[in-house]
């Protein structure tokens, strides 16, 4: 059950684009840089969320990419849906496909009940939110 | 995100064996047979459930598996965790697998994430599962 690197990096992204939000446009190596990410799997990534309207791209020689969006208005698990394809924890159900009532058992009591957990997590965070939340002291509380 | 085909199979293989009267015990080909899981994948999950104490072994030809517990006790994060290893939906928030973690700006949410997908898993037990399964409509889902 895990997040793919897509995801991960897509928001990583994201927040470096933020943080460098006073310069014009930032460049996709500097970023590759400063992340640790391949320049070239970042640009795959970039081309995704600036399809989807999430940043903007800058042409020219010092070109490079800027947030089409206000950082309070992107929702985290909008952006995840847009990288990893859906965040749910199993496939629907296709047209026509059916279930035995063991399956569909399952299904309903924690299949749907996660799906609707992790939504609960990841649209009530934004950008914005997450920019504030480096912590380690916080973060300790999860991981001892 | 998903839960692998081990993880699902294993809760499915669980809840046949939570719904056998207490104590009760079935072989594989029956587990299979009323799953609709292979044998052969059945034996490989029951490796690592077994060794979790999730279910046990009847010795002999007339043997089989039951739940290794009282199904109460038996929750879907256990079972999902012996299969399918950590839940943790990013491989680094285990303290010292990063070297950034001091100053990552996602971890926070990942952990957020982890800890909601945990909560859940942890809440919901063999018994929980069972009753829903008595409760749900039997006419549209005939095994």
């Amino acid at each position: 059950m895990k997040i793919s690197t897509r995801g991960r990096y897509g928001i990583r992204l994201m927040i470096d684009l933020a943080e460098h939000s006073h310069e014009p446009h930032v460049a996709l190596a500097s970023i590759a840089e400063r992340q640790n990410i391949s320049a070239r799997y970042l640009e795959q990534v970039a081309v995704i969320l600036r399809r989807a309207g999430y940043i903007r791209s800058v042409k020219g020689a010092s070109g490079g990419y800027t947030l089409a969006r206000d950082p309070a208005e992107i929702v985290i698990g909008d952006a995840l849906r847009i990288l990893e394809g859906d965040m749910l924890v199993v496939d629907d159900l296709r047209p026509g496909e059916r279930e035995n009532r063991i399956q569909h058992c399952i299904r309903a009591t924690v299949y749907n009940r996660l799906n609707e957990r992790v939504s609960s997590v990841v649209d009530r965070i934004t950008l914005a939110s997450m920019l504030g939340t480096v912590d380690p002291e916080e973060s300790y509380m999860y991981f001892i | 995100m998903r839960i692998s085909t081990r993880g699902r199979y294993s809760l499915e293989a669980l809840l046949y064996l939570a719904l056998l009267p207490e104590g009760a015990f079935a072989s594989t080909r029956a587990i299979s047979e009323n799953t609709g899981i292979s044998d052969g994948y059945l034996e490989q999950l029951f490796i690592p459930l077994k060794k979790a104490g999730i279910i046990r072994g009847i010795r002999g030809a007339q043997g089989g598996y039951l739940p290794g517990r009282p199904i109460a006790e038996i929750t879907v994060g256990d079972i999902l965790r012996a299969v399918e290893g950590s839940l943790e939906p990013v491989a680094c928030l285990t303290r010292g697998t990063c070297p950034a973690e001091a100053k990552c700006i996602t971890r926070h949410t990942w952990a957020q994430l982890y800890r909601e997908i945990s909560d859940c898993v942890d809440s919901i037990t063999l018994v929980d599962l069972v009753e829903s399964y008595e409760k749900q409509d039997e006419e549209n889902y005939a095994i």
